[in-house]
């Protein structure tokens, strides 16, 4: 599809196939041989922009008029002052202009629309607002959550950093702090920063991923998935399992980046200095058992030395990461048995004085082990190289592989009980290396918890997750920081990328897209500041052009390439690749400023042109795309524009707090839409249906469906209506006329048509004519359900707590029966059970709707031999008790043959356990009559009163209409 | 959660966007004309997915192995490696029966069930890859163990649509909450939201609970439709000084279906309307309405449901699977057996797919305790495990391939889950290979880059 110039240099090509070389099998696709030629991997051109008649033309609108002209086509004329206003406002802000703004904006805008215009975006730029507006496209790219997503039950399931990076990353923006460094500081900030520093929150985007219960590898390819596309559109997780199939990636590239992130552990880092003490305690206790338990785990590995030297040669019993076992202390933990391996592996050689003979004899044939092993030894021990402990070990030599591996296990541990013995020391050393293989790594539970029997980590987990909660309480600021370890090995390929299949080693080092000609392995530690650099570098081919399109496509609607997180080969060739690459260029020039960006972009003519094209039928015909910018685009808000414009326009937005992050379902939550807590294992539907950027995925550009759950959650969910009552109660002073008149000013910042004014008048004339015919709601229920204890001195109901959960035939304390404080109490439309307690005895209480002269009747039936039974009182709020009894596997008439009561008084029919709870449950279903009616509780036995439907008053119920127009979501 | 209805979205349209270069990226187009199309003429319209969750136990239901009797108390030859320790061989302590013509071998368990057994086509030989919940929840339902994958149910739905715009094309349902993994299990992935399944609790009663915003607590239905008017003729006006943008219609349609769709669904989930006779068949208890519930569902248009078992694991019968596992089953085999017979009567059972079946089986040894001592029940078992598809397309009355002699393994034809995704796609009218989408860089299937259809099983 992409067509490179077929003149580029060749050099790359070899280098690409000397890559190929080392990967595994290629798959039947293969990227052409002129791949690293593609247009995105070479420098930006620079182009001069073209000439214009126009002198005064900027050269974006030089670009892009020349693209018009070549088919023919003119822009359209600029936008009126409104549409320009809220476009502008919308896209720096996510917020609509105010009326007062939009009056002032036109006045200006008709005498001077550069001054005006630039003006304006000054103003916005420097708003709060903007940081929170693109703030948010940033979260969308690194996939933000404020939850790991799924962790067993031993793990906290909440980030204790993630606000403070949100915040940071809405504050970077509000600084405007260069891009270059922006992203240095999420990739590598723990590299550049001081200790401690606010910064250091940056690093939320690598580590904000789901954690894929601790998969090492699924983590790790997240990070390298958000990194290379958020930065530089590759999609260099296409080559976890094989070559990519169209873009010159090798999978040797995909692990060369592997080894840069696994050479990496995890630091929760509390930015605050807090004089907390309990935060301290719980670190102290924390770090305690993490160096009791590493020590334990220590004396278990050279304990059982040779069962993991012996383990060595049936590795394929140890299953990998991902296949999750639950082990005891007395297991051979299998990611030991790897570290094993692969510290062998690196460090073993013949010639090493103390595993020289461990290599020697494990590669001799098993069934002729006895005959060879004197002869293979013999050289070593000859050389007088090996330590001497080892030496003397191997005289005579072993007759088998597993007496080579007591043999090792002897010497250290003789070497652990007599660390002053001579010679002791070397081993010694070994043993207490933090990165060799007797030891677990020196780092937090969640980069060593595969070290540890199972009872461990979830005991460790408790006390991390103990700490976490502590630091989410206090809202304390935190960073969770990757910290380079001591490089360890250089990553092997996954063959299918299946780490049970090891392919060849492949050095840290740059994809060969970005170094096709120097490519060197990282120098230092993991390399993954020197990538962070090649990166945020002015000579990086994509960088700065992805970026550049990603903002072009939230002010255009879509990029001048339109896959903005694939630049590859298959991404096609921009619209405008002379545009991009100046756009690429003066971004880069003007210091990385995304503000001057912006400036530049909303300067143009382009951006201001109206949604009407010149000549529309040319314009449909020849740009039905819209490809040439022949017109505006008219688009739809997304979710957080449209819900911040309702709060903004009905005066309910709240400012940003710094406080917790609250559920976005949470009628109270009235902040903007960017500080909701997102949890990425339960996204609520809502956002869904909106088509939020899923928090599992890097999203460059979001769907846009149009969906009726969205059109339910504006009807009938309760926010939309909440924003209709705060305009109606705004406006409510205001004459009919110039109500409708503010309320259009307010969401739409123009005034009503003479039309609109007399249907809103309509409307409003039958509201009020069917909220005058509403029917009364239903008389409330005179029975209700509770608990309450019997008060012996006084005879009468102590207190009365409703029992709060309906099932829809009983009510009790808790939706799981029994539960809570109330216990077993539970009432049905015919009996019931009482609590657990005498002081939790149930009640039915009629509450007198009229005053009259009643009569009680009913029956109290307690069916069980078992138990003691249970007492029964009735009992008046004007005469005190009526009745008493107590009834064991028996009936009882509970009958009063005439009481006054006045309206209001209550009559509670309360039963308890008696003495003790045993088979308690009970038949009683009081019936009151009076002259002329009756009161039965069996049969008018219902759920809680609903309160009476709060519905919207006729003004509201046109508000809500006025905020679900098209015209509200949608920017022309 | 709802229904990705042929006007309001489109496969072409979402190719497009994706990557194809095509179409305006800020406006979904949406155009009506375009409905999706399978690659060939389906056998099957709809699934319905009972999901044991937890890893129902194979040897104990449809994979008698009478060996292990023999062997009872003995260790097994070649016992394999699962998340926990077991022993020796633990003989079932069911009995298994030859029902029908076909003289396929069930368990008491699923006597009733048994009914049918010559609509049902056994595969024996199911694999997965790890001895976890978690991971093979995810490849049983996504495809894949680990990524954000669109589910199966997205999947069918993305590819075939709704027939019914007035109701969510794609369920799940679950007594008393979420099983492990939450709604990961029925995720849209990177297709768009509109495709993930919606969650249903059937415990709940009141359709307010069971559909979000499905009522208006603050309007009538009068209110509402004077207020849509007015709507209406807001967004006409405001069209006719705008260009044809099919983003505004889809808009101002939406709020007309979702004022439909209040009645609909009101009357789909309200099984108080089906004759007694139909409620007594499939049993007054969460498990025999929430089948009733999917039934009427499936009859007015749902793509895909799935009914799970319960919150969290309940088939992860570790200990004493004499007493536990009847209970379980007896929960669901009744509304099996009824479901099969009501979708018969009504003509609906032979377009559509039913599938039973865990995230895997159980081993065949005794689970043993710290102590080492016998837990009477069976851990996970990934490398050999049955689930049985019935309906639309399907031979029944047949058994596909088969674990070794104690039913550790699947040995003949051996199937994976990319085969079962495959064969499902398949039923459908797709070719697995074909039902793509492009994301981060490739084009991402179901199956991803292996599967084949299970041809012995397909009548």
């Amino acid at each position: 599809m992409p067509a490179p110039s077929p003149s580029l240099p060749r050099a790359a090509f070899s280098l690409f196939l000397a890559a190929a070389l080392i990967s595994p099998a290629p798959a039947a696709l293969k990227p052409p041989p002129d791949a690293l030629d593609h247009w995105a991997f070479q420098p930006p051109s620079n182009p001069d922009p073209p000439a214009a008649s126009d002198p005064s033309l900027q050269p974006i609108d030089r670009f892009l008029r020349a693209s018009l002209a070549a088919a023919g086509l003119s822009p359209a004329t600029p936008a009126d002052s409104r549409s320009l206003i809220r476009r502008i406002s919308f896209d720096l802000t996510g917020l609509p202009p105010s009326p007062a703004d939009t009056i002032a904006f036109s006045k200006a805008d008709a005498a001077n629309r550069p001054a005006a215009v630039a003006a304006l975006t000054d103003r916005l730029l420097a708003s709060p607002a903007f940081g929170e507006r693109w703030g948010r496209h940033w979260l969308d790219l690194a996939r933000y959550s404020d939850t790991k997503g799924y962790v067993y039950g031993r793990e906290e399931r909440r980030f204790a950093h993630a606000p403070t990076y949100r915040r940071w990353v809405i504050s970077a923006l509000n600084q405007d702090l260069p891009y270059n460094r922006f992203l240095l500081l999420q990739i590598a900030g723990d590299q550049l920063l001081p200790p401690a520093s606010p910064d250091l929150a940056a690093m939320g985007f690598l580590t904000g991923g789901r954690r894929f219960i601790g998969v090492t590898h699924d983590i790790i390819d997240d990070r390298i998935d958000v990194v290379m596309r958020s930065t530089m559109a590759l999609t260099i997780q296409c080559a976890r399992c094989h070559d990519h199939k169209y873009d010159p990636v090798p999978t040797a590239d995909y692990y060369s980046l592997y080894g840069v992130f696994q050479s990496s552990t995890e630091q929760l880092i509390p930015l605050q200095t807090t004089d907390d003490a309990e935060l301290k305690k719980r670190q102290d206790a924390l770090a305690s058992a993490m160096a009791s338990h590493r020590a334990d785990a220590a004396q278990r590995l050279r304990s059982r030395l040779a069962d993991y030297l012996n383990a060595q040669r049936e590795l394929a019993k140890y299953p990998e990461e991902g296949f999750d076992q639950i082990l005891s202390p007395s297991d051979l933990i299998p990611a030991s048995v790897r570290r094993w391996r692969d510290w062998l592996r690196t460090n073993a050689s013949p010639a090493h004085p103390i595993f020289g003979p461990w290599l020697t004899l494990a590669a001799l044939p098993p069934d002729r082990f006895p005959d060879l092993a004197a002869k293979a030894l013999a050289p070593l021990l000859a050389s007088g190289s090996l330590h001497p402990a080892i030496a003397a070990a191997f005289q005579p030599p072993p007759d088998s592989p597993a007496v080579v591996a007591s043999r090792y296990s002897e010497v250290f541990n003789a070497a652990a009980a007599h660390p002053d013995a001579p010679g002791s020391a070397a081993l010694n050393h070994l043993l207490n290396d933090p990165s060799g293989p007797f030891q677990v790594p020196a780092t937090g539970i969640v980069n060593n918890e595969l070290f540890f029997p199972s009872d461990t980590v979830t005991a460790l987990w408790k006390l991390q997750g103990d700490v976490d909660r502590r630091l989410i309480e206090l809202n304390a600021p935190a960073a969770l920081t990757l910290t380079d370890l001591p490089p360890a090995a250089n990553p092997r390929i996954f063959e299918r990328g299946s780490p049970a299949r090891l392919g060849p080693e492949v050095p840290r080092q740059l994809p060969v897209i970005l170094a096709p000609h120097d490519r060197q392995p990282f120098q230092s530690g993991s390399g993954r500041l020197e990538l962070a650099n090649a990166i945020a570098s002015p000579q990086n081919p994509l960088t700065a052009r992805v970026f550049v399109n990603r903002v072009w496509q939230h002010l255009f609607g879509a990029g001048l390439v339109r896959t903005p997180s694939d630049f590859g080969l298959r991404a096609g060739s921009p619209s405008h690749p002379a545009l991009l690459d100046w756009l690429a260029r003066d971004f880069i020039q003007s210091g990385w400023s995304l503000k001057s960006l912006l400036r530049n972009l909303v300067a143009s003519r382009a951006y201001q042109q109206s949604h009407s094209p010149a000549n529309p039928d040319a314009s449909s015909v020849l740009d039905a795309d819209n490809h040439l910018l022949s017109r505006a685009p008219v688009r739809r808000l997304d979710f957080e524009a449209v819900r911040d414009a309702m709060l903004a326009v009905s005066g309910d937005l709240e400012p940003a707090s710094g406080g917790p992050p609250m559920e976005i379902t949470d009628p109270a939550n009235r902040r903007r839409t960017v500080h909701a807590w997102i949890d990425r294992q339960f996204v609520p539907g809502t956002l869904r249906s909106f088509d939020f950027a899923n928090p599992d995925i890097h999203v460059a550009t979001r769907h846009e469906t149009t969906v009726p759950q969205q059109a339910l959650f504006f009807l009938n969910g309760p926010f939309a209506a909440a924003r209709a009552r705060s305009l109606a109660a705004a406006s409510a002073s205001l004459p009919d006329p110039e109500r409708i008149q503010f309320l259009h000013r307010q969401l739409y910042q123009r005034p009503a048509s003479a039309t609109e004014s007399a249907s809103a008048l309509t409307f409003l004339t039958d509201a009020k004519a069917d909220a005058a015919a509403l029917p009364p709601p239903p008389p409330p229920s005179p029975w209700s359900c509770g608990t309450g204890s019997f008060d012996e001195s006084p005879q009468r109901t102590s207190s009365f707590t409703p029992l709060p959960h309906f099932t829809g035939s009983a009510y009790q304390g808790t939706p799981a029966w029994p539960g809570g404080p109330t216990g077993w109490a539970q009432l049905t439309a015919i009996g019931g059970h009482p609590g657990n307690t005498r002081q939790h005895a149930v009640v039915r209480r009629w509450t007198a709707p009229i005053s009259a002269t009643i009569t009680i009747t009913g029956t109290l039936r307690h069916e069980p031999a078992e138990g003691d039974g249970i007492r029964a009182f009735i009992i008046s709020s004007r005469h005190g008790t009526l009745l008493t009894a107590d009834v064991h596997h028996r009936d009882a008439p509970m009958a009063v043959p005439s009481l006054t009561v006045t309206k209001g008084d209550t009559i509670d029919f309360l039963v308890d356990i008696r003495n003790e709870l045993n088979s308690d449950q009970f038949l009683w279903s009081p019936h009151i009559s009076a002259e002329s009616t009756a009161w039965r509780a069996d049969q008018d036995f219902s759920g809680p009163a609903t309160t009476p439907p709060d519905f919207l008053d006729p003004w509201a119920q046109y508000a809500q209409v006025l905020l679900l127009a098209n015209e509200f979501s949608f920017t022309d | 959660m709802p229904p990705p209805d042929p006007s309001l979205l489109n496969r072409r349209a979402f190719l497009a966007r994706a990557g194809m270069g095509m179409g305006a990226l800020s406006l979904a187009p949406l155009i009506a004309s375009d409905s999706p199309r399978p690659h060939f003429a389906p056998r099957a319209k709809r699934v319905i997915h009972f999901f044991l969750n937890g890893g129902p136990s194979h040897v104990d239901t449809f994979d008698p192995k009478p060996l292990l009797s023999k062997f009872a108390g003995q260790p097994l030859p070649d016992s394999l490696r699962t998340e926990r320790k077991t022993g020796t061989a633990f003989p079932s302590p069911f009995k298994f029966q030859r029902y029908g013509q076909s003289g396929l071998e069930i368990s008491d368990l699923f006597a009733k069930t048994a009914a049918h057994a010559d609509d049902i086509a056994v595969i024996r030989s199911m694999h997965a890859l790890v001895p976890n919940h978690e991971p093979s929840l995810m490849l049983m339902n996504c495809g894949d163990s680990v990524q954000a994958r669109p589910s199966v149910g997205s999947w069918v739905l993305y590819g075939l649509g709704s027939e019914n715009q007035n109701l969510p094309g794609f369920i799940a349902m679950c007594p008393g909450g979420m099983p492990i993994k939450d709604s990961e299990n029925w995720q849209a992935g990177f297709l768009p939201g509109a495709f993930q399944g919606t969650f249903i609790d059937p415990q709940h009663r009141e359709l307010d609970k069971l559909i979000e915003h499905i009522r208006s607590p603050h309007a009538s239905r009068l209110t509402q439709r004077r207020q849509l008017d007015l709507l209406a003729a807001l967004n006409s006006a405001h069209r006719n000084s705008h260009p044809a943008i099919p983003a505004l219609d889809a808009r101002l349609n939406s709020f007309e279906l979702a004022y439909r769709m209040q009645s609909e669904a009101t009357d789909a989930f309200d099984i108080s309307r089906e004759p007694e006779s139909v409620r007594a068949a499939y049993g007054d208890h969460v498990h025999g309405r929430q089948t009733l519930m999917a039934r009427r569902l499936l009859e007015r248009g749902v793509r895909f449901i799935q009914l799970w078992h319960g919150a969290g694991q309940p088939w992860d019968t570790h200990d004493n699977i004499a007493g536990n596992l009847p209970k379980l089953a007896a929960d669901i085999d009744g509304p099996i057996a009824a479901l099969i017979s009501d979708l018969k009567q009504r003509g609906l059972f032979d377009d559509t797919l039913i599938i039973w079946g865990g995230e895997f089986g159980r081993t065949p040894t005794v689970e043993l305790n710290e102590s080492g001592q016998s837990k009477l029940g069976r851990d996970h078992n990934h490398y050999g495990f049955s689930v049985w598809l019935a309906g639309g397309g399907i031979r029944g009355g047949s058994v596909h391939g088969a674990t070794d002699d104690f039913g550790f393994r699947a040995i003949k034809d051996s199937t994976s889950v990319h085969d079962l995704h495959a064969t499902i796609l398949h039923l459908l009218g797709f070719n697995h290979e074909q039902l793509t989408y492009r994301h981060a860089g490739r084009d991402f299937r179901l199956t991803d880059v292996s599967g084949d259809v299970i041809r012995p099983i397909l009548a």
